[in-house]
């Protein structure tokens, strides 16, 4: 593969004249930008090489396990470690006497590392024992005593906000972790304004990551300091949630991150793996490693928020959209996490998609004695486009308007502003519309249409990262060039799965014109890399390829000026290609001159103040920190994606099967092709999951089985037909025209699925997920248990 | 007391002692052998994370009771590739992008291996449904299935070099 570099201000010799109208660099696009370039790391994880978070192994290293709490809320009434010390092979067993006895949390601190006289929902962590293997430490664990006082829980939105309820934590009356409103435009003057208006409540339900490792840690003290391996999604946010969580200085903590084996949100350091580790590691003097089974995954992970909306939505006759209405509660569980950024995001967001004149929302996030959740790819748009697009599909069917139409005549376009301040750049929304309805062969189906067979369209908007954790969105990588003419890409950002380290080596390689194989990009370290917010809201691309990408630039400028030193030429002839510094023949000479890359490095090294050659470059996400009102620009780069599904349901049973579906995605520019398909192709199959499959019966506040066997995960076999397109498109503010792509392709499909169904068989389910039994009642007895809410007025 | 247990173990024989009888081959490979290319997702035999090849079947590791291993012979991961390069069906995954963070990777690579092994020419449906078999959180399935396809026609023309 050629990895021509042309720096067009620098070449002399560069063929091409970049057409005007374009922005410089999209003329130029390097041919390792937009090519199934070959994951960096598909080698190490196809031979099991790769190391994550349980395949780290440390001299005398023990194992843990943690004591939770069986009851929702109780009292601790007395712990009783004495039995499980004394079990052989016990080295140390600790209780929340054994910590700093501080709360932590990424927005309310509200959590203690270990439980201090109360438990709060089933699941809590109350002690944790280490011991020379995991069977030991487990069999320890069941050896601790609690004395429990069970007290009133409450296990539902409705029971939290319920007069005179229970209070899971004294300091928030009501219940109420947070809670915000606004009124933006007027919204009673534009319902009053309406032709058509239609409402109703959907609620979404608790999804859990199932990332199929686990939450995982190996920590080890030297004096004063712990290392900690985590398989976390963002190592440098969560350091500091831990150091807190310790009680120890920021320096105290050094995070590294193994691979991670699958992220969602679920590996973003909200739990208490971690810091237990730690704790169990300061006290038995030695390393220890904690690893979560997937019992504890399912009891006291961060799982997705169930959200219950009501919404209302103001139409013009000829379906022009007016006002939309939001009043929202969101079930935080016991502890707060990231749920309060996710109740902003889930309110917004899903604003910036149609030209609103007024919106106006309220939003409450409500403590229950339940698992904590927090954030799930999509962050809280999947709830939201889920309620909000049920609402547009009942008015597009009260209009009379075809779903894609609708949508044309309402939907944003670049230069658009939100009702939030959302300073909608480049945006192909209208175009993946189109797209996403021919490839599911819209208006063919709807001409011919099949019995018991519905069509449905949802479209989304996502950020290329957000601005939530302070008034920093930004990313910074150092580009080292070596001396055996490779480049290694010191960048904080890691590795979860999504192609981030390849997508970041194709940048560096286009700037610099080496081979992706000549470079290296390390994992974070806090010690060692860059700061960095990690994987989290689709910014990776975005926000560190920018970085990245004026690294490298940086470090070829250096690389072009040694060389130029060396050869004795202008650096304006200079240019570098697959791994060699050209320039053409010197005058009275016909031979070109090339200059490996290591060579020009190592000469500038091994010489009187010899020089390194290292760039730098920082990027700054271009956008606003928003207020307490969640008014603000939160991103520099919006994406967009329109999806179409079509299903079928069996009326004798309420069966549904997704037949088909097509999603067009507005990314910018595709880096690396099958690595972004594969983020719509994994983002529907996880929103499948969320529509159809993925749930638990529930019992005293827990399911009542936490494990693979009930809880469903798409398989193979229950996936659709895909199409999964990309629109022509590009951002100017991203890296070669490239925007976030990791989350969006999720959020409208378990609101398209239950269009789809109202469409197959006039059925609408008001909570996710849409089961079979759901659709048959429906059918079956319309008017009794499955339906519940007012659709329309 | 310490169980004697010999088996063959990616073609060597090998002879370890087991403290815990009920100790499962999951345990055993990632423990006391030091194989952690077979990964634990579930433990229930369910996510197929921990899929090996124990006489010529695919099954879980977790599920295995290592004490009634003697004498069988049992394929992990780690026997795939070697100095002479990648197995086909590993190389599949790698050229067709067949894995995103790759914990479920080993597992299902070990099930199209076994299918391959029983049936080296399957049609579609046995390749549905041996990745059916396994989960995967990343992909949603498409370009593991791509790999599986891949994987059959480099196995073809690997055979047809060999003739």
């Amino acid at each position: 593969m050629s990895t021509a570099h042309v720096p067009a201000a620098r070449t002399a010799g560069a063929p091409q004249a970049p057409a005007p109208e374009l922005p410089p660099d999209r003329a130029v696009l390097p041919a390792v930008i937009g090519t199934a370039v070959q994951r960096v790391d598909a080698v190490e994880k196809v031979t099991g090489r790769a190391a994550y978070a349980a395949d780290v192994r440390l001299p005398r290293m023990l194992h843990g396990a943690v004591v939770r709490s069986p009851h929702a809320h109780a009292r601790i009434v007395s712990v009783d470690t004495s039995l499980a010390e004394r079990l052989p092979g016990v080295h140390a067993v600790v209780t929340g006497a054994d910590t700093a006895r501080i709360k932590w949390g990424a927005f309310r601190p509200d959590l203690y590392p270990l439980a201090l006289e109360k438990v709060r929902y089933v699941g809590d962590e109350i002690a944790a024992v280490a011991a020379v293997d995991v069977e030991t430490a487990r069999r320890a664990a069941e050896l601790v005593r609690v004395e429990y006082e069970v007290l009133p829980a409450v296990l539902s939105l409705d029971e939290a906000l319920a007069e005179g309820a229970p209070l899971v934590h004294d300091d928030a009356a009501g219940n109420l972790a947070h809670e915000f409103s606004f009124d933006r435009g007027g919204a009673d003057a534009w319902f009053d304004r309406s032709d058509v208006i239609v409402e109703g409540v959907w609620q979404s339900t608790r999804q859990w990551h199932s990332s199929i490792e686990t939450i995982g840690c190996t920590a080890e003290w030297s004096q004063d300091r712990v290392t900690l391996w985590v398989n976390t999604q963002t190592p440098f946010l969560a350091r500091q949630r831990y150091a807190t969580a310790l009680g120890m200085p920021l320096r105290a903590v050094r995070v590294v991150q193994t691979e991670v084996g699958g992220g969602f949100g679920g590996k973003s350091g909200d739990d208490n793996t971690s810091v237990i580790c730690a704790i169990l590691a300061r006290k038995a003097g030695r390393p220890v490693q904690l690893v979560n089974t997937r019992e504890e995954e399912f009891l006291a992970s961060r799982p997705r928020i169930p959200m219950r909306y009501h919404v209302r939505l103001g139409f013009t006759s000829d379906g022009l959209v007016t006002a939309k209405d939001i009043d929202m509660i969101a079930d935080n569980g016991a502890y707060t996490g990231k749920a309060q950024a996710v109740l902003g995001a889930a309110t917004v967001r899903h604003d910036a998609l149609f030209n609103y004149r007024a919106v106006r929302a309220r939003s409450r996030l409500v403590y229950t004695n339940l698992v904590p959740t927090g954030a799930f790819r999509g962050f809280g748009n999947p709830s939201a486009d889920w309620a909000v697009g049920q609402a547009w599909d009942l008015a597009a069917t009260r209009l009379g308007i075809e779903p894609p139409d609708l949508f044309l005549l309402n939907a944003v376009e670049a230069g658009s502003v939100s009702p939030h301040n959302h300073r909608i750049g480049s945006c192909e929304l209208k175009q993946c519309i189109r797209r996403a309805a021919k490839a599911i062969g819209w208006y063919e189906k709807r001409a011919a249409p099949t019995p018991n067979r519905g069509l449905a369209m949802g479209v989304s908007v996502h950020v290329s990262g957000r601005r939530s954790f302070g008034d920093y969105d930004g990313s910074s990588a150092m580009v080292r060039l070596a001396e055996d003419g490779r480049a290694v890409v010191i960048v904080g950002e890691g590795e979860i799965g999504t192609g981030a380290r390849t997508t970041l080596a194709q940048i560096a390689a286009a700037e610099l014109g080496l081979p992706v194989a000549d470079i290296t990009v390390t994992r974070p370290d806090t010690d060692l890399t860059t700061h960095a917010l990690g994987a989290l809201a689709s910014r990776v691309t975005y926000v560190a390829g920018n970085a990245v990408k004026r690294a490298a630039e940086h470090a070829c400028e250096q690389l072009l000026a040694a060389a130029a030193r060396q050869l004795d030429r202008p650096a304006s002839e200079l240019w570098v290609e697959d791994g060699v510094v050209h320039a053409p023949p010197a005058a009275g000479d016909d031979t070109p001159v090339q200059v490996p890359v290591g060579v020009v490095v190592r000469a500038e090294l091994y010489r009187p103040d010899g020089q390194p050659i290292v760039g730098m470059g920082a990027f700054d996400n271009p956008s606003e920190f928003p207020d307490q009102s969640r008014f603000g620009n939160e991103s520099g780069a919006y994406n967009f994606v329109a999806e179409a599904a079509e299903v079928e349901v069996d009326p004798a049973t309420g069966a549904v099967t997704v037949l088909e579906l097509a999603a067009a995605v507005d990314c910018g520019t595709v880096l690396n092709p099958p690595l972004a398909q594969g983020q719509v192709e994994g983002a529907i199959a996880q929103g499948l999951g969320m529509a159809i499959t993925e749930r638990f019966a529930w019992a005293d506040g827990a399911p009542t089985r936490p494990s693979f066997t009930d809880y469903k995960l798409p398989t193979a076999g229950v996936m659709p037909k895909l199409h999964v397109e990309f629109a022509d498109s590009y951002e100017p503010t991203g890296p070669y025209g490239a925007k976030g792509v990791g989350e969006i392709a999720l959020d409208p499909v378990p609101s398209i699925v239950a269009s789809a169904v109202a469409d197959a068989v006039g059925v609408r389910v008001h909570e996710l997920p849409i089961t079979a039994e759901k659709i048959y009642w429906g059918i079956h007895d319309p008017d009794g248990r499955a339906r519940e809410e007012g659709e329309s007025r | 007391m310490a169980v004697p247990l010999r088996f063959r173990l990616n073609h060597e024989d090998v002879e370890v002692h087991l403290d815990d009888p009920a100790a499962t081959l999951l345990d055993l490979l990632r423990g006391g052998l030091g194989l952690t290319g077979t990964k634990s997702g579930c433990a229930v035999g369910y996510c197929g994370a921990c899929t090996v090849i124990v006489d010529g079947e695919a099954v879980p590791a977790c599920l295995q009771m290592a004490g009634l291993l003697d004498g069988r012979e049992v394929r992990t991961v780690e026997d795939l590739s070697g100095p002479g390069g990648l197995d086909p069906v590993q190389e599949a995954f790698v050229a067709c992008a067949g894995m995103q963070c790759g914990f479920c990777t080993p597992g299902h690579v070990m099930a199209v291996r076994a299918l391959l092994d029983k049936e080296p020419d399957p049609d579609e449906e046995q390749l549905r449904q041996t990745v059916d078999g396994n989960y995967c959180r990343c992909t949603g399935y498409v370009k593991i299935l791509d790999s599986a396809r891949e994987a059959v026609a480099l196995e073809r023309a690997r055979a047809g070099e060999v003739r």
